[in-house]
């Protein structure tokens, strides 16, 4: 059990995979937007990978530990103290009852995790633990956590003093860049020659109006092929605007000129189209990224995002803790 | 357009779109859906799930289950299956939903887009009346509240309902709005593309708005008997009928929600045929207006 002394800027409660199976209701997954990090704390406490624990944005918690326990912090870093002396990032860390964990900004990176041995036992909703605060649904009461909540916690005790391998983390940009992978499509056959190579060859701002459903970027405009225009009424009229659809998660979706990347809170279905869609294996590169930092976007196969999402759930596991 | 075989393209490493057409008729969302239910039906290994929309199917499969390719054999082969039955019907509760069109609530959310955001923007109503070649806003009301609507799918947001028109006379488009508005009151009834959609709480927006129905569509708190097992309303095959109501008959239920005692309107007895509604579409004069 942690009690919150301070919440931070929004900290969630999220799980992973999260709320799978439900986006022909419109529920989203949710989930870590950084799930890498997430599944690697989890696994240094002795979790199961997928097992909830927090996740912190900008600013970290101030938790209270009501009973000893074990705990990791991963992703991004956030200054975390215990009782006001630093502990590492990447290694299991012991939590005596009555010691307060401080985590405040982040240094590098965007989104830390917080796992705890035993992993959250908050009330699971449609199968997941995942906070989707827009709805209201998952985490405790639905919304980040609250100054002065109690964070029910499992049974497990963990062990302290493993560390995950350098080679197994993922590595924070530090030079305010990212090369971000996408795969064409869904609707890749909307945007002419010169839009696909001006998307290709921008770097792309993040705009700080930018959050768990989407991340906006800020660049030059979007040209089109014959079919954005030479379409039935039903469409809509602006050039971007299609039949409504199932939408990816990922989906670079062009509302109007603006392109939107639909993350883990994002839409499930509308009118706009998603030329390009960004891989579950970019993800945690989105979570990480910070607002006017830079994205150049990168295409790869189908077959090759979806080998670099094995390669990333081969490291989220006890082979690479030392 | 139907297109003669489906188009399959990639979302990502676990997404595909499968297009069967440009069009918003009764035919191809029959078909969405149809191959939705198959495709769950059949237990295609690696099919995480599926979100048919009007005239598309969007797929989320596990890579490690099924490649790319394979899934799309599957489908395809699973499509052909599906396009020799001709004569479906399916179950589909009518559902009644007090409106007020040309309301007070949506007005004021118009002009404080037109007061913040863009001043030229015409009110939605008119806008709408003027694009549709409709004689004035009475007109509009009539021909918008003329008709069934068909749920062809739910999306965007939890319960959000997408909604067509069942009769063709009443087959209104519209663009959406650029840029969106900031804010939309709950329980909204607006229309994008030749789409129409229901606000399920507050929040932002692209429609164009003109009605606003106490009907809760979605309810968190749980007051009323339909959320009891889940806290959305409707479901793809649903149909909804607006029926224009004034401000006070709109308080009135709105209290009755709040309380528990609002006690819905919801037929269940009915099936729709998709023969017997293309018969019908056939002997209409699709340019007449009410």
């Amino acid at each position: 059990m942690l009690e919150v002394v301070k919440p931070g800027l929004e900290t969630s409660i999220q799980d992973y995979p999260g709320r799978i199976g439900y986006l022909n209701l419109g529920f989203p997954w949710s989930s870590a937007m950084d799930s890498w990090s997430l599944r690697l704390a989890n696994v240094l406490v002795g979790n199961n990978v997928g097992d909830a624990g927090l996740e912190c944005q900008y600013i970290g918690p101030f938790l209270k530990a009501q009973r000893d326990t074990t705990i990791a912090i991963t992703g991004a870093d956030m200054q975390a103290k215990v009782d006001g002396v630093g502990i590492p990032m990447w290694e299991s860390v012991a939590l005596k009852a009555g010691q307060t964990l401080e985590m405040t900004f982040a240094k590098t990176g965007t989104r830390s995790y917080v796992a705890i041995a035993g992993g959250i036992k908050s009330p699971e909703f449609l199968g997941a633990r995942a906070t989707f605060h827009k709805a209201g649904v998952g985490g405790i009461g639905g919304h980040a956590i609250q100054e002065g909540q109690v964070i029910p916690v499992g049974t497990g005790n963990g062990n302290p003093g493993r560390k995950v391998k350098e080679s197994a983390r993922p590595q924070i940009a530090t030079d305010k860049q990212w090369q971000i992978e996408v795969v064409c499509g869904p609707n890749d056959d909307w945007i002419d020659k010169a839009g696909h190579e001006r998307f290709l060859s921008t770097k792309w701002k993040l705009s700080a109006k930018s959050d768990r459903s989407g991340f906006r970027l800020e660049g030059p405009d979007w040209t089109f092929t014959e079919k954005a225009y030479n379409k039935l009424p039903e469409h809509g009229s602006d050039p971007a605007n299609i039949i409504d659809q199932g939408y990816p998660v990922g989906g670079i979706n062009l509302a109007g000129q603006t392109p939107i990347i639909l993350v883990n809170d994002g839409p499930s279905m509308g009118g706009f189209i998603n030329p390009y869609t960004v891989p579950q294996c970019a993800f945690w590169k989105l979570g990480q990224a910070k607002p006017s930092e830079l994205l150049l976007f990168e295409v790869i196969s189908v077959e090759e995002a979806q080998q670099k999402a094995r390669d990333i759930t081969a490291l989220c596991s006890e082979n690479s803790i030392v | 357009m139907i297109y003669a075989e489906p188009k399959c393209s990639p979302g990502g490493d676990r997404f595909m779109l499968i297009e069967f057409g440009d069009e918003l008729t009764l035919a191809l969302n029959f078909f969405s859906q149809g191959l939705a239910r198959a495709t769950m039906e059949q237990k295609i290994k690696g099919v995480v799930e599926t979100s048919p929309c009007f005239s598309s199917l969007s797929i989320h499969y596990e890579p490690d289950e099924i490649s790319y390719d394979d899934l799309q054999k599957e489908i395809l082969t699973l499509a052909a299956l599906l396009g020799e039955a001709s004569d479906v019907e399916v179950e589909s509760r009518l559902l009644y939903f007090p409106a007020v069109y040309l309301d007070p609530w949506t007005a004021a959310a118009m002009n404080e887009y037109r007061e913040k955001i863009n001043p030229e923007k015409d009110p939605d109503p008119e806008f709408i009346t003027n694009l549709n070649n409709l004689e004035d806003v009475q007109q509009f009301v009539r021909v918008h509240s003329g008709t069934e609507y068909w749920c062809a799918a739910l999306g965007f947001w939890p319960g959000t309902p997408f909604l067509m028109p069942l009769d063709p006379r009443c087959q209104l488009t519209a663009p959406k709005y650029n840029p969106p508005r900031t804010f939309t009151p709950r329980g909204t009834i607006g229309m994008g593309g030749g789409s129409t959609a229901i606000y399920p709480v507050d929040g932002p927006g692209g429609y164009q708005i003109f009605a606003r129905t106490p009907m809760p569509i979605w309810d968190s708190k749980q007051r009323l008997p339909q959320f009891e097992s889940q806290l959305w309303l409707l479901q793809p095959t649903d149909r909804i009928r607006f029926v224009p109501c004034t401000v006070e008959e709109f308080n009135e239920v709105e209290r009755k929600v709040e309380e528990g005692s609002y006690e819905m309107n919801i037929t269940d007895y009915q099936k729709v045929s998709l023969q017997r509604h293309k018969a019908w579409v056939e002997q209409l004069d699709v340019n007449a207006r009410f």
